[in-house]
C-alpha cells in the first residue's frame, strides 16, 4: 500500500546534491519500494504540507532511512557521515535520498550538523533525525539524545513523532541485503511544539520535550521504552573525550539493564 | 589550623552580634569562647569528642561552638525545638561527651537526668572567667569540626562530617570582593536556623570570619524581620523560599529593602513568581544558590555573574561539577543528569555509617548529590528534582516537581506534593496530594490538558496539610510511606 498523499518533489538548488539526480532517484525508488514491500502508512496528514518540520522516527534498522522518507509526502533531508560517499554501495543512493554529508571527524562536528539542519529547516523543508542517535540494538525504544529537541527549540520547527515496525525483519543488523515481500508500517503522529512543554528558554524544557516525543513514538511503534541511551557512544564525535565515566560510589548498585538483546529478535 | 580562631583578627570593640537590645563584640566573643574552652577542658573534653550544642539562634551559640572547637572537639548543633524523643535518638547516634544547653533550650534542663552525657547549662557558666583555659589546639585541615544531622525526622538520618578545611573553604568562597561575597562592612540578617548548614556556614560563620555584624532573629517573623532590615540597614539578606514568599507579599516595605546588596535564597527551589515579585515590587534581585550539608553549603551561586531566573548559578571557584547517568557516564550537553561534585568542600563521610558513605562518595572523590540538574550552554545550573523522588511510569521518568508546578498553577490549589505509587501495569503511577478548595476530578482534567499522559496524576487526594519543612522543602517520603 502506498501513501494516500501524492509525493511532492521540492527542488533545493541551495543544498548539496543534485536536484535532478534526486528527482530521478525518487522517481525510480518509490514505485520499486511499493512493489517490493507491503508498506502501510498512517498519519501522513500530520505532515505539514508546507513549512519546516523535524521528522523523528525510532531507529531499528539501516533501512529505516529508506522506508520513512518513502512514507513522507514531501522530500526530506538528513545528515550522514561523509564516509558514506566513499562507499560505492551508498555514495549515489544516500544523496538521492536526501542525505547531506557531514565530516564527523572534525572537532565542531555536532555544531556543523546542527547548523546544517537549521539551514534546511530555515528553507521551510523537512529534516529527519533519529532522536535515539543510533540504532537500537535491544529492539526497545531508548532515551532520546537532546539534538532533536534542541533543534526544535532553536528553530521553532515542530517535531513529528514517527513510529515504524517491520524494518528490522527486512534488514537485520549487519546484513546488506533487504528481504522483500515483508510488511512495513510507518505511522506519523501530530506535530509537537516545544512551547507546549514548558518555557523554551528554560534548559530543563529540553529533556521534558525530548521525553514527550519518545512517549509519542512509543505509542506509534509499540516499543517498550528504556530510559538509557541506545548503543555505544560514537567515539568520532567531539564529546568523545568527555565521555569517560567516573567511578561509581562503591556502595551504589549499578542500574540494572532491563533484559535486552535478543528478546526482540527472538520474537520476530 | 582551627576554625575556633576565625574571629581572632577582628577589632575587639567591633560589633559581632546584635540580639534585640544586646550587643556582643568580637572581643567579648573571644573571651566567652575561651571561658567555654576552660570549662570543657575541666570536664575532660578531648580532641574528636562529640559536643552537642542545643540552642536557638542566640548569641550563646557562638562561644559554645568556638570554645569546643578550640579543644579539637567535634560539634553537633541541634535545634532547641527538637522534640525530646528525637533529641534522645540524636544523642544516642553521636554519643556526646557533653551537651551544652543554651538559653532557648532551657526547657531541656528539666529532663537532664534521662541523658547519659553531662549536661551543661550555659546560663549558669561565668563566661568572663578564662582561668585555666588551654591554648586553641592546632588541628589538621582534614580533622572533623562539625557533624551535621542532615535528616532528623526520619529513620534514615545521616550525620555528615565536615572538616575544618570544608567549612573554611566555603566561608572563604562566599566572602570577599573578588567573589562579590560578604565583606567586613556588611550587616547580615541571621534568621536562618544555626542548626542548618545554610544558616550556620553560609551566613553566621562566614559573617564571623569576615567581621561582619550579624543581626540575630531568633524566630522568623516577617514583620519583625522587615523592621530589623530597616533599623540595621541590612546589606546581606539570606532566606529560604518561604521567607522570600512572605517578603515578596509585603506591599509597603520596599524602602526597607533599599540597603540590601546581596539577596540569596537556598535550601529549596525559589518559585519564579516570588523571584519576579521581589524584583518588581521591592527592586531586589534574589539569587539562588545551591549547596548541601555535605558540601558545607556551597556548590553554585550567582556571585559575580548575571542572575538568571530559575538558575542556581555556576559552580563556585574550583568546584568540579558533572552531570552523569546512573553508570557514571556524563550526559550529553544540555541533558539532565545526576549532579556529582568534587572539591575542597566535600565532606569526609557520614559518621558511623560506612555504607551510607560508600553510597555517596566514590573512591576518586566525587560526591553524588542525589539531585538531578541541567547545565545550559552558558554554564548556568538548573535543578530539576531529587533522584530518589523520580517516578517511573512504563519506563518513562516523571519528575514530581514538574507535576507539582502544573498543579500549583490551578487557581484553587494552595499546595501540592506528588509521589509515585506501585501500579500493576505501569510499575508506578503518579499520585498527588493537594491542599485547597478543589475537586480531584476537575484537577485531574486540568492536569491532563497540560501534561504528557504518563505524567498525569491518576489519583488526587485533597488534604488539610502537607508535610513541608520550614525551609520550604517538600517531604515527599512521608506521603510515599
Amino acid at each position: 500500500m502506498s501513501s494516500s498523499q501524492k509525493f511532492r518533489f521540492e527542488p533545493a538548488p541551495d543544498l548539496p546534491g543534485s536536484d535532478s539526480l534526486n528527482r530521478y532517484g525518487q522517481a525510480a525508488l518509490r514505485p520499486l519500494i511499493s512493489r517490493l514491500w507491503d508498506v502501510t502508512i498512517e498519519g501522513a496528514e500530520n505532515i505539514p504540507q508546507r513549512g519546516p518540520a523535524i521528522i523523528c522516527p525510532n531507529h531499528l534498522s539501516f533501512c529505516d532511512s529508506v522506508f520513512v522518507p518513502y512514507a513522507l509526502p514531501r522530500r526530506v533531508w538528513t545528515i550522514g557521515k561523509a564516509e558514506y560517499l566513499d562507499d560505492w554501495k551508498t555514495k549515489d543512493l544516500f544523496p538521492a535520498m536526501g542525505m547531506i554529508p557531514i565530516d564527523r571527524a572534525g572537532g565542531a562536528a555536532s555544531q556543523v550538523a546542527l547548523d546544517t539542519a537549521a539551514d534546511v529547516l530555515a528553507g521551510d523543508r523537512l529534516f529527519m533525525m533519529y532522536p535515539e542517535g543510533t540504532r537500537s540494538r535491544s529492539g526497545h525504544l531508548h532515551k532520546a539524545r537532546t539534538g532533536a529537541a534542541r533543534l526544535s527549540q532553536r528553530t521553532g520547527a515542530p517535531i513529528i513523532p514517527t513510529g515504524h515496525s517491520g524494518t528490522l525483519a527486512v534488514q537485520p543488523p549487519d546484513q546488506f541485503m533487504m528481504k522483500t515481500g515483508l510488511p512495513v508500517s510507518v505511522k506519523f503522529g501530530k506535530p509537537m511544539f516545544i512551547s507546549d512543554y514548558g518555557d523554551p528558554s528554560d534548559p530543563r524544557t529540553i529533556r521534558v520535550f525530548a521525553d514527550a516525543v519518545m512517549f509519542e513514538i512509543s505509542q506509534l511503534s509499540g516499543q517498550r521504552y528504556i530510559h538509557t541511551y541506545a548503543g555505544d557512544y560514537d567515539a568520532t564525535t567531539e564529546g568523545a573525550k568527555l565521555k569517560v565515566a567516573i567511578d561509581l560510589p562503591k556502595g551504589r548498585k549499578k542500574a540494572v539493564e532491563p533484559a535486552l538483546a535478543n528478546e526482540m529478535v527472538s520474537n520476530m | 589550623m582551627n576554625l575556633a580562631t576565625i574571629i581572632d583578627r577582628h577589632e575587639p570593640n567591633r560589633t559581632a552580634l546584635i540580639d534585640g537590645e544586646r550587643i556582643v563584640t568580637f572581643g567579648e566573643l573571644r573571651t566567652q569562647s575561651t571561658a567555654i574552652r576552660a570549662v570543657l577542658h575541666v570536664i575532660g573534653i578531648q580532641p574528636d569528642d562529640r559536643v552537642v550544642i542545643v540552642s536557638g539562634n542566640e548569641p550563646q551559640f557562638v562561644p559554645c561552638l568556638l570554645g569546643a572547637l578550640g579543644l579539637g572537639a567535634r560539634i553537633i548543633p541541634v535545634s532547641h525545638m527538637t522534640p525530646l524523643p528525637e533529641l534522645d535518638r540524636k544523642l544516642a547516634a553521636v554519643d556526646p561527651a557533653a551537651v551544652l544547653v543554651c538559653e532557648d533550650a532551657g526547657w531541656l534542663l528539666e529532663h537532664q537526668q534521662q541523658f547519659a552525657a553531662p549536661i551543661l547549662d550555659v546560663n549558669t557558666l561565668d563566661l568572663t572567667n578564662i582561668d585555666g583555659a588551654p591554648e586553641v589546639m592546632e588541628r589538621d585541615p582534614d580533622d572533623v569540626a562539625i557533624m551535621m544531622l542532615t535528616s532528623g525526622i526520619s529513620g534514615d538520618a545521616k550525620i555528615a562530617m565536615l572538616t575544618h578545611r570544608n567549612l573554611e573553604w566555603a566561608q572563604t568562597a562566599l566572602s570577599g570582593d573578588s567573589n562579590n561575597g560578604m565583606l567586613e562592612s556588611d550587616v547580615v540578617l541571621a534568621s536562618l536556623p544555626f542548626g542548618h548548614i545554610f544558616g550556620l556556614n553560609a551566613v553566621l560563620l562566614t559573617a564571623l570570619r569576615v567581621g561582619a555584624t550579624s543581626i540575630i532573629q531568633r524566630r522568623f517573623d516577617v514583620d519583625a524581620s522587615v523592621e530589623l532590615i530597616a533599623e540595621h540597614k541590612i546589606t546581606v539578606l539570606a532566606g529560604a523560599p518561604p521567607m522570600w514568599r512572605r517578603w515578596s507579599g509585603l506591599a509597603d516595605a520596599t524602602e526597607s529593602f533599599a540597603s540590601v546588596r546581596i539577596a540569596v535564597s537556598g535550601a529549596a527551589a525559589l518559585r519564579d513568581d516570588v523571584f519576579d515579585a521581589m524584583q518588581q515590587v521591592h527592586g531586589v534581585t534574589v539569587e539562588q544558590g545551591y549547596g548541601l550539608t555535605e558540601t558545607a553549603a556551597a556548590v553554585t551561586n550567582n556571585r559575580g555573574v548575571e542572575v538568571r531566573k530559575g538558575s542556581v548559578g555556576k559552580p563556585i571557584g574550583d568546584i568540579e561539577m558533572m552531570l552523569v547517568e546512573d553508570d557514571g557516564t556524563p550526559v550529553d550537553p544540555g541533558d539532565s543528569g545526576e549532579i556529582v561534585v568534587r572539591g575542597p568542600n566535600i565532606f569526609a563521610g557520614y559518621y558511623g555509617s560506612v555504607d551510607k558513605t560508600e553510597e555517596a562518595l566514590s573512591a576518586n572523590g566525587w560526591f553524588w548529590t542525589g539531585d538531578v540538574g541541567v547545565i545550559d550552554d552558558d554554564g548556568y545550573v538548573f535543578i530539576v528534582d531529587r533522584v530518589k523522588d523520580i517516578i517511573i511510569v512504563s519506563g518513562f521518568n516523571v519528575y514530581p516537581a514538574e507535576v507539582e508546578q502544573i498543579l500549583l498553577t490551578h487557581p484553587d490549589v494552595t499546595g501540592a506534593i506528588v509521589v509515585g505509587e506501585p501500579h500493576d501495569l505501569t510499575d508506578e503511577t503518579v499520585v498527588a496530594y493537594v491542599t485547597g478548595a478543589v475537586e480531584p476530578e476537575g484537577l485531574i482534567t486540568f492536569a491532563q490538558d497540560q501534561l504528557t499522559r504518563y505524567k498525569c496524576p491518576t489519583s488526587i487526594y485533597v488534604v488539610d496539610e502537607l508535610p513541608i519543612a520550614a525551609t520550604g522543602k517538600l517531604i515527599r517520603r512521608e506521603l510515599r510511606s
